[in-house]
């Protein structure tokens, strides 16, 4: 192999820069240590925002350049010309130094609008909690919040000269490149939270099909593993069953020794149970060192190929930029290759093995995997707090404690038994407040404690005290709501974030026929008491008065289930 | 009909519902079981032609008190016996079920319902395993149909799995059977798909196979369901009787008929309906074929399972 095919290690003002020679157009990126997984649940969104108003100044660009968020790094990136590559990395890194203010109302609502069209994976709360890693899952409930001084501060904080790293691709570093940004140092990756108690675990949500994350050790044979596994899966499901379209699975390095295998089989509604038990069967086998000959050698095959492609480098640079961030030198090609033949199926079962005892497995709602030994992801606390309790005023049994710690939902699951979810207060990674009062509390083990002061007849000073007990930087005030009539279910303790719970019940055929017959008594009793108002004449005036009331009074009570259904219930 | 006397006619046998009159290595199988004899029992189903309904064998085995108190440990140390996981497997189902008891629903208690799943749990996931080594291993599949059922895993579930069975194993009776119960309505299923699948293994078997006796099992299923009135219209239809008819001469009546393991079931199901029918000489020529054997299906649906069986038998002999 022609050494000169591989990356080369250089810097460029203190920047460490990796080059890849390559014959085509020149392209280049510049890589920043810093990412979702570094922010605060109340202020998601402060790295995507700094991103975006970095961009800003590039307008309309004739060259194609981008920017993307992502858990642990972000990236900046353009392909073009060496003049329209030097001037954009010079722009950005001015940009980055002195952000154009002007423009944050602006890009907060294009982020708005971004967010309305994205659909969050909901495993990564599940297996890191409603911080660090798992939060991509939430919206970005900081932008709103996010002043000129925070983001500036974010900015000088985590894009800076120490915490950069720069790739270019193509005859050589542009000439006179010179890159100007905050000192600063190089950060460590984040931490690496855990909301699972113990693994293999699945939660059920969602409609979708089947979903599967897995931590692995970093290696070849997880690359393989991948492959083999979207094989397996493709060929179970789609060629033999037919019960799923869609089968994937890939492999994401987090750069700290470790990767998530990640692998999906969507399914028709009336189809989720054939695919979860292909799903697990597939997951089973190669845990029982059933490896396809076959799959292992075309999925080495391919990688071979990539590896060995004269643009082989080229493609590794983006990924080697990450590596360089988190600490570890670009791998040789020589030796990538070396390590991919080097692969067997006794590693890749061995990775199947890691992969099974880390595994978070999505399945379809109203499904559970417990037959198959996942364990149900929590969605209690293992105790609730001691304070003042709050009963809900419908009858469901549901309680509200207040504590000098935190706040517990105290409801009663299916078989009977008391369950609890708790948010210390210590612990709560962000709570929304509404102007009625309303309040829900997330913690940083992703669950949910809704405070509904009208459900529970909470009154206004142990709100105040709870307002004063819960950290500042965790509130994120939200526009006022619609009134909301409240369904048991909305108070489940399951950790949700995204989902908006429907506002009201869906009326029932026996309310529906309640409701006309109600209706038409309350018109013919108002039709009645009507008449006798206006027949004033015929009666003596105390007579009248009290008949007056009775018949009124009679309306009013047949009125009012009528309007209770009315008011409590919609059309389904 | 019951009126019929049988007095001057000599006294017919009673019915034997040991399995190991008909299928005498079912016996030994258990007495290998009881004795831990590991290596004995492995080397017979090893040793089982190719095409055997090895479900037999392993539902003998599964039946043995205590087994899982050496199978346990077995499986710890030989995790890739698949055998093992199986019997295993089939084992902890029994113990599943002698929690729960078999009276009514309502009858049994949460603890009780707890205890047959979390013995369910435990045998899916040996049975994962076992087919996940060999996916050509018919009982395991077969078990996996009966942990579906009660862990109430779907229909499309439970077809699939019948479906990786049926690729190394087209004509699987045990299979078929459980995967019928399935299809029932009681188990969240249908007539249409229960008659349906029934006709489809009818169909694909062999002539003299016992597979199209499924279609008679479909049908008291089917008839058990009813009540009253609607029990006697069911068996009165046309298209009943002919279905039932080609259905025996396919099977039972035909001259290459096989007696492999689940011809005992199948031909009482035969005779069951012919008589509940009213078709007495074909009920007694299936009384013929079986001698004095009984399974207890169908027979223990009918309450006392030893007295409905010498009923409808005598009262198509006197007649048929």
């Amino acid at each position: 192999m022609n050494p000169q095919a591989d990356i080369l290690l250089t810097d460029v003002d203190g920047i460490p820069a990796l080059f890849a020679h390559s014959a085509g157009p020149m392209r280049a990126g510049l890589v920043f240590r810093v990412g979702v997984a570094d922010e605060t649940l109340a202020r998601t969104g402060v790295t995507h925002l700094v991103e975006h108003l970095a961009l800003h100044r590039q307008g309309l660009a004739a060259h194609d350049y981008n920017g993307t968020t992502k858990d642990a790094f972000t990236h900046f990136y353009t392909e073009g010309d060496e003049a329209q590559i030097l001037a954009y990395l010079q722009s950005v890194c001015a940009s980055l130094a002195d952000l154009p203010m002007e423009r944050l109302a602006t890009e907060k609502e294009i982020l708005r609008t971004e967010e309305s069209r994205r659909d969050r994976p909901q495993l990564p709360l599940w297996r890191y909690g409603a911080q660090g890693y798992g939060l991509p899952s939430y919206p970005e409930w900081g932008v709103p919040l996010l002043g000129p001084d925070d983001v500036r501060h974010w900015a000088q904080t985590w894009f800076t000269q120490g915490n950069a790293v720069l790739w270019v691709a193509g005859e050589r570093i542009p000439a006179g490149l010179s890159l100007k940004l905050p000192p600063g140092e190089r950060r460590p990756l984040p931490a690496v939270t855990s909301a699972l108690p113990s693994t293999p675990a699945y939660f059920s949500d969602g409609k979708g099909g089947v979903l599967l994350d897995a931590v692995v050790a970093d290696t070849a044979a997880a690359r393989v593993y991948a492959g083999v596994l979207e094989r397996a899966l493709t060929r179970a499901l789609r060629q033999e069953g037919g019960y799923s379209y869609t089968t994937a699975a890939d492999h994401t390095s987090r750069r700290d020794g470790h990767a998530v295998i990640a692998a999906f089989a969507d399914a028709l509604p009336d189809r989720q149970d054939a695919v979860l038990g292909g799903f697990v069967d597939v997951l089973a086998a190669l845990q029982a060192g059933r490896v396809d000959g076959g799959d292992l050698e075309t999925v080495r095959g391919r990688a071979e190929t990539a590896l060995t492609a004269p643009d082989a480098a080229v493609r590794r640079l983006v990924g080697a930029a990450e590596d360089l961030l988190a600490g570890r030198p670009p791998v040789p090609l020589e030796q990538q290759r070396a390590e991919l033949r080097a692969v067997t199926d006794q590693h890749v079962h061995a990775v199947a093995l890691e992969a099974a005892g880390t595994a978070l497995l999505q399945v379809p709602a109203g499904h559970s995997a417990d037959w198959a030994g996942y364990t149900a992801a929590p969605t209690t606390s293992p105790y609730a707090v001691t304070g003042r309790r709050f009963t809900a005023r419908d009858n469901s049994g549901c309680a509200l404690v207040l504590g000098a710690d935190g706040v517990s939902f105290v409801g009663r699951e299916a078989d009977g038994t008391e369950s609890a979810a708790t948010v210390l207060h210590r612990a709560c990674a962000a709570v929304l407040t509404w102007p009625d009062g309303g309040r829900r509390l997330i913690g940083t083990d992703g669950l949910v404690v809704d405070v509904e002061p009208d459900r529970y007849g909470i009154d206004a000073t142990a709100l105040a005290a709870l307002d004063a007990a819960l950290p500042p930087a965790a509130v994120v005030p939200q526009p006022p709501r619609e009134r909301r009539s409240f369904t048991p279910a909305q108070h489940s303790a399951h950790p949700h974030a995204t989902a908006q719970a429907p506002a009201f019940r869906r009326r029932t055929t026996g309310q529906t026929v309640s409701l006309v017959i109600w209706g038409i008594l309350t018109v013919l009793l108002a039709f009645v008491a009507l008449s006798v108002t206006v027949a004033r004449s015929e009666f003596g005036t105390g007579e009248w008065v009290v008949m007056l009331g009775i018949l009124w009074g009679i309306t009013a009570l047949c009125a009012w289930p009528a309007i209770r259904i009315l008011r409590d219930t919609r059309r389904g | 009909m019951r009126r019929m006397s049988h007095a001057s006619a000599p006294a017919l046998p009673p019915p034997d519902f040991e399995v190991a009159s008909a299928h005498p290595e079912a016996a030994w199988l258990r007495q290998a079981a009881a004795a831990r004899d590991w290596a004995a029992i492995r080397n017979y189903v090893d040793g089982l032609p190719a095409g055997t309904d090895r479900s037999f064998a392993v539902r003998q085995l599964g039946e043995v008190k205590g087994v899982e108190e050496w199978l346990r440990p077995l499986v710890d140390a030989q995790p890739h016996d698949v055998l093992a996981l199986t019997v295993l497997g089939a084992r902890e189902v029994n113990i599943g079920w002698e929690i729960r008891t078999s009276y009514a629903a309502e009858h049994v208690s949460r603890e009780q319902f707890a205890g047959l799943h979390a013995h369910l749990r435990q045998a899916e996931q040996l049975l994962i395993r076992a087919t996940a080594l060999d996916p050509a291993f018919d009982a395991a599949w077969c078990e996996r149909l009966t942990t579906a059922m009660g862990l109430q895993l779907g229909q499309n579930e439970a077809r699939r799995r019948y479906e990786q069975l049926a690729k190394h194993h087209p004509h699987h009776l045990t299979a078929q059977a459980r995967l019928l119960q399935q299809l029932c309505p009681k188990w969240s299923g249908s007539w249409e798909a229960a008659h349906g699948f029934v006709r489809e293994c009818a169909d694909a078997a062999p002539e003299g196979a016992p597979n199209a006796g499924l279609v008679a099992e479909a049908h008291f299923e089917h008839w058990y369901a009813l009540k009253g009135a609607e029990r006697d219209a069911y068996l009165r239809q046309p298209h009943v009787r002919t279905e039932l008819a080609q259905a025996a001469d396919r099977s039972v009546f035909h001259p290459g008929f096989q007696r492999g393991y689940g011809w005992v079931s199948v031909t009482g199901c035969f005779a069951a309906l012919f008589s509940l029918m009213g078709d007495l000489p074909r009920a007694a020529a299936c009384f013929r074929l079986l001698g004095n054997l009984a399974g207890e299906y169908p027979w223990d649906y009918f309450g006392n399972a030893a007295q409905s069986y010498i009923r409808h038998r005598d009262a198509a002999l006197a007649r048929g």
